[in-house]
């Protein structure tokens, strides 16, 4: 299908659009800087551009930074595993068992319009501040798109594929090792994407509602105590922190399904 | 998939299993009671609760926040992505910003919201606006791009106007993509909305479900997440019955497509 913006890929390549869009950044840094320093808007709220980049130089030598970092994502980590481990063999049960899916389905349907934060105070109620509170919270608020992702991408299979290996006698822990498993991962790891931006927005909310160290109590910190750099700088680093995630999370997914990328393109062309 | 649309006595049967277990469990172990309180006390503290009115107030605060936010960021996403999607050299000079801001999780923007705007209703619905935006935005944009170019070449060569252009053929043209990113918006929006009220709130739900956890009533705790979750619930189930409405005519040209 063409759409009519093919066309005008001509007069806009990617590269000038790329220093565009450079340029408007810089632009704007610009504008932040000198409004900064000429102190237009109050500058406790908006402190020169440079002096942020100093203090994010700074607190990211020091350690202090990528302390709260390494605090964050051991929390994650665990919830996010936790999750997965749980829920990715839980919804290749109820994917392949109609009788399974209709146990569960009432009970998940009533637990998944609960929005993930509300789920803080439940978890701070039996787990106080500790890691553990942040780690179920986490643990909650993944488990819907990977549980959900991995029922749809079993359902979607190839009959004829579980029938082949029916026939040639596989045993059923193979056939979902080496049938079910690789033939689903599209959907389940569609389902871990998903949830990636979520627990690094779930580990941030619930250090700020509830936790003593991490990047979320960090920035919100900094912000209590008038350290406006540091807050940006906090920011900052989340950024750079989101963006390494994807990217982690790409490197990984090429490496562990190679054959993957070739099997969407196959797909979209089909 | 009809067995789907039978009532799942099944689903009901654990639901309700798991609910006696529960009642009973607590009943039986105070120490348990403390934290998970049987469901039938939970229940009549809700009641209680709707018969008080106390409930009511920070029910309509947080509804309120929900919609101006939400609604708020609508407008100006669906807008700005049309424009976006349209000029695609403005989009250029905007694209590594969006590019930048977008892999932040939005709640971190709730200490420059405070203090910007301090603790008020207002910053609740900015930082609600602002995180709501993303989808809605990047989802108009994708769907602006995807139109046909016979439609829009169509149009011009029938020497429309601009402005029938848009309303004629590149909303419509858009709509599946920006009902998406919309329905993606509302979930969002509602986190938001809670998230704010337990960092900084005097009132609304989120408040109110943080506030007595902390003086350990968990009885109105979890009455109050019961509300939240029955309130998320209505608000998507009213969303599908606005889009089936206002969607109607895609089905048929769906359909079409298909055959």
């Amino acid at each position: 299908m063409a759409t009519w913006h093919d066309r005008s890929e001509g007069n806009v390549t990617a590269r000038s659009s790329k220093v565009n869009g450079l340029l408007f950044m810089l632009g704007l840094a610009v504008l932040w800087e000198l409004i900064g320093q000429a102190q237009l808007i109050n500058p406790l709220i908006v402190p020169p551009l440079s002096k942020i980049l100093r203090v994010f130089a700074e607190v990211s030598w020091s350690g202090q930074i990528p302390l709260q970092i390494i605090a964050s994502m051991k929390r994650a980590a665990v919830g996010y595993v936790l999750a997965a481990a749980v829920f990715i063999p839980l919804g290749i049960f109820m994917g392949l068992s109609q009788s399974i899916y209709r146990l569960l389905e009432v009970v998940i349907e009533m637990l998944r319009p609960v929005p993930p934060p509300v789920v803080i105070p439940v978890a701070m109620l039996f787990f106080g501040l500790e890691d553990e509170m942040k780690i179920f919270v986490i643990f909650f608020s993944c488990a819907w798109p990977i549980l959900l992702n991995t029922i749809d991408g079993v359902r979607n299979l190839d009959w004829v594929l579980l029938n082949t290996a029916k026939t040639f006698g596989l045993s059923r822990g193979r056939i979902i090792r080496q049938v079910i498993l690789p033939a689903c991962s599209p959907q389940i790891v569609t389902g871990l994407r998903v949830s990636l931006p979520i627990m690094l927005i779930l580990v941030v909310i619930s250090e700020m509602v509830g936790s003593t160290d991490g990047i979320g109590y960090f920035i919100l910190d900094s912000q209590r105590r008038f350290r406006v750099p540091q807050m940006y700088a906090g920011m900052l680093a989340l950024a750079i922190l989101g963006y390494a995630l994807n990217q982690i999370f790409n490197l990984l997914q090429r490496a562990l399904l190679p054959w993957h990328g070739g099997m969407m393109r196959r797909r979209e062309e089909g | 998939m009809n067995s789907s649309s039978r009532f799942n006595w099944l689903g009901w049967l654990t639901l309700g299993a798991i609910l006696l277990f529960w009642e009973i469990v607590s009943r039986s172990i105070p120490r348990v009671q403390l934290y998970i309180p049987p469901v039938s006390q939970i229940l009549s503290a809700l009641g209680q609760l709707f018969l008080s009115g106390a409930i009511a107030r920070h029910l309509s605060v947080t509804l309120a926040r929900f919609l101006e936010g939400y609604l708020l960021a609508a407008a100006t996403a669906v807008s700005l992505g049309i424009v976006l999607g349209y000029f695609r050299s403005l989009h250029s000079w905007l694209e590594m910003l969006i590019e930048f801001l977008r892999p932040m999780p939005s709640v971190a923007i709730i200490p420059v919201a405070i203090l910007i705007l301090g603790i008020g209703d207002s910053m609740i619905v900015a930082v609600t606006v602002y995180a709501s935006m993303w989808p809605i935005l990047i989802n108009t944009i994708d769907g602006v791009r995807h139109i046909e170019s016979t439609l829009i070449d169509t149009g011009r060569t029938f020497g429309l106007s601009r402005g029938r252009i848009l309303w004629q053929i590149i909303l419509p043209g858009a709509s599946s993509y920006i009902v998406t990113g919309l329905r993606i918006g509302l979930s969002i929006a509602l986190i938001l909305v809670t998230t704010a009220e337990m960092i900084v709130g005097s009132k609304g739900l989120g408040f109110f479900i943080l506030d007595e956890e902390r003086s350990m009533n968990s009885g109105n705790m979890y009455a109050g997440i019961i509300l939240v979750a029955v309130l998320g619930y209505a608000l998507n189930r009213g969303f599908l019955a606005l889009e089936t409405k206002a969607m109607k005519w895609q089905h048929g040209m769906i359909a079409r497509k298909v055959t």
